[in-house]
């Protein structure tokens, strides 16, 4: 048995790296220090088995040479493909998919664009006041959650870095912290807060309108009920704001994909830099997958652009909400589908899968699930963070390095990516002649 | 006068895939002077690959033109993926039978498109000049900007029938808009100047503006908890409470004026 210290958990955008492994055997045994989802990932659970093509409505099991120059063919004869997920694998595999994505002129999106794609917008048009989350543990004295439940979907987040951690200013942890949190429902973060304000659904831009029009002094215009809440709370909130030493918002699905999305995360920015009058306040998206900050980063440092761009016309062109994967699918605009490290057959609308099963789609990815239902060319790879290694950015775009933990016979996705860009560029070349 | 009939042939959206075509290079200046086969010629993007005019489209063209001011494309078929329609378009005229895709009008500096339908979205994105005439409804982002863009439209005329969508006149600066039916959210988002009128009703409009003017003639659902009211004001006999605002954006910045029935 051998045990792994300092082990970094592949799972959501906290990106934990004081987890502690023990391998036997080449498996791992014994996970310490991870939450209970992180946890059952690291311990490992069903695979695909075998690289695979759909023949007659089935699946046949084939070699990975034959499922890489199919996906090839497919990629190569596209006239409108996309590339999407990136999310839950490394930022290199991610920069060989773009150099893909560019040589057969396809839309490349990733799992932001239904997740804190519009916070990425938001960001674009305002900026983004924000801080690593090493600095929130240290100093942080009012944390805020807006529309985000960390005791259910980012179970060590309170623990590690915000409310319940202990740091260098903060050697009492949560006595002398507050804790407000935003929800249209009493959330189990909720139960914790200070101060829970219920706000109605879909009301969230007008509440941070009138937050910001009490930051700046104007409450003689600000109505008695903003969304629901009563003045009285909003005063109440801003008067914690205010005094605070170091503020910080977290905001999380519950507020990007509301009434309002992209625009909402613009006016809570735009709180922040109110607030900014009084003391020192920050923000920062609740990311989800724990490379989805990295996609962005390999997309934007790559293209210009964080998500949803068009490399069609041989430039990058990108318009969320045009060439967003699930507007592009529902619009029935593509005719061939890469999905690798995601999963849009359990997560996209059953209109965009309608389309999904009319047009070759191939899957890169270690685990079954509803998208290898449809896909015709499946491709199985190697864990990243547990039998790969590679890059990934944290919530706060910390970049942090995975570890490899086993050995594995699995192609890493970096690997697959790279053979089936040979194979379309000799498809190109034999074209060309 | 010159007629350039461009119909969309069946076959290109007939398929599996609705694979939409780009036609920012068929605008009546970017035309002008060339004969039915030149026409035909002419490159348009159809997914990553660009393909002649004459492949995608029928063309015919009856007439003569002696200046770009004479020239009219009336585009048929089914246009619904058909985008870029008019962009960049500097004189002359487009007619559109039918429901046009996305970015119809965008960047136009002048002459006059009228969509026989509805318009997708970003419909007159970043329009400086001409007229945008849309029969039908428009979608999200009318006379808005590309994104990451701090100007939407600067000049020219709009005119919808039917509804708009989300963000119409999001950074607007110059140029005039009417709306006939309803909008949905934050019409005239981070409005600086410009007119828009709304016939029918309008939800939270006005967020972040700075200048500029908005009439609702109809009701205002989720009004801003952030605008000042200044007085009342008689406009075509009809009395109007004015706002000013969006003191969100301070009250130095809150010089956007907000009409109210």
């Amino acid at each position: 048995m051998v045990e792994i210290t300092d082990v970094v958990c592949s799972l959501c955008g906290c990106v934990c790296d004081d987890i502690v492994v023990e391998v036997e055997d080449n498996k791992v045994t014994k996970v310490k220090g991870a939450c209970a989802v992180g946890k059952s990932k690291l311990m490992g659970h069903g695979r695909i088995e075998s690289p695979a093509i759909r023949e007659n409505g089935e699946l046949r099991d084939c070699s990975y040479d034959e499922a890489i120059k199919e996906a090839a063919e497919i990629l190569a004869a596209a006239r409108r493909p996309l590339l999407y997920g990136w999310s839950s694998t490394v930022c290199e595999a991610d920069k060989v998919g773009i150099e893909l994505a560019e040589e057969i002129g396809a839309v490349i999106d990733n799992t932001a664009s239904v997740c804190h794609g519009p916070s990425v917008l938001a960001i674009q048009d305002v900026g983004l006041p924000s801080c690593t989350l090493g600095e929130v543990k240290n100093r942080a004295d009012l944390v805020i959650y807006w529309g985000a439940n960390p005791a259910a979907a980012h179970a060590n987040h309170m623990k590690r870095y915000s409310y319940i951690s202990k740091g260098y200013w903060t050697e009492e942890g949560k006595k002398n912290k507050k804790l407000i949190v935003v929800d249209v429902r009493k959330t189990a973060t909720a139960k914790m807060a200070d101060v829970f304000l219920q706000i109605e659904q879909g009301k969230d831009y007008l509440v941070f309108s009138a937050l910001r029009a009490l930051l700046y002094g104007y409450e003689d215009v600000v109505p008695e009920v903003v969304g629901g809440i009563p003045k009285k709370d909003l005063l109440e909130t801003v008067k914690m704001m205010k005094e605070a030493k170091f503020g910080i918002i977290f905001f999380g699905m519950g507020v990007t994909h509301t009434r309002g999305r992209h625009n909402n995360i613009v006016n809570a920015i735009q709180t922040t830099r109110a607030a900014h009058t009084h003391t020192k306040f920050n923000i920062m998206p609740m990311r989800g997958h724990y490379n989805v900050a990295g996609i962005n980063q390999v997309c934007t440092w790559e293209t210009g652009y964080p998500f949803a761009v068009d490399l069609s016309r041989g430039y990058a062109w990108y318009n969320p909400g045009e060439q967003s994967a699930t507007d592009l699918l529902i619009r029935r605009e593509c005719d061939a589908a890469l999905f690798i490290a995601s999963d849009p057959g359990a997560h996209f609308p059953g209109e965009s899968i309608r389309h999904l099963a009319k047009i070759p789609v191939i899957q890169i990815d270690p685990f079954p699930n509803p998208t290898t239902e449809f896909a015709n060319v499946v491709i199985p790879t190697a864990i990243s963070g547990i039998e790969a290694e590679g890059n990934v950015y944290r919530m706060d775009n910390i970049p942090i390095r995975l570890r490899k933990l086993v050995d594995t016979e699995y192609m890493a996705d970096e690997e697959i990516l790279e053979r089936i860009l040979e194979e379309v560029r000799a498809i190109k070349e034999k074209e060309g002649e | 006068m010159q007629t350039i009939r461009l119909k969309l042939k069946e076959e290109i959206t007939s398929g599996n895939a609705k694979i939409p075509i780009d036609v920012d290079s068929l605008t009546p200046d970017k035309l002008f002077g060339k004969n039915e086969a030149e026409i035909k010629a002419v490159k348009v993007w159809w997914g990553n690959r660009e393909e002649n005019t004459g492949d995608l489209f029928d063309v015919s063209v009856e007439g003569e033109a002696g200046s770009v001011e004479e020239v009219k494309i009336v585009m048929e078929g089914d246009l619904s993926r058909v985008k870029h329609i008019g962009d960049g378009m500097k004189a002359g005229e487009i007619e559109a039978i039918g429901d046009v895709d996305m970015h119809c009008g965008a960047m136009m500096t002048g002459g006059k498109i009228t969509v026989r339908g509805n318009a997708d979205c970003w419909a007159g994105r970043e329009m400086r000049g001409g007229e945008l005439i849309i029969e039908g409804d428009a979608g999200d982002n009318l006379c808005a900007m590309y994104r990451g863009e701090m100007t939407g439209m600067t000049g020219g005329k709009v005119t919808v029938g039917g509804n708009a969508g989300e963000c119409a006149g999001q950074y607007m600066a110059g140029g005039e808009i009417l709306i006939k039916g309803n909008t949905s959210i934050l019409t005239g988002l981070n409005m600086k100047g410009g007119k828009i009128t709304i016939e029918g009703d309008a939800v939270m409009p006005g967020a972040d503006m700075t200048g500029g003017e908005i009439t609702v003639k109809g009701k205002v659902l989720d009004m801003m908890p952030s605008f000042r009211f200044v007085g009342t004001t008689t406009i075509e006999g009809e009395e109007y409470k004015k706002y000013i605002g969006d003191l969100a954006m301070t009250e130095k910045r809150a010089k956007g004026v907000l009409y109210v029935r």
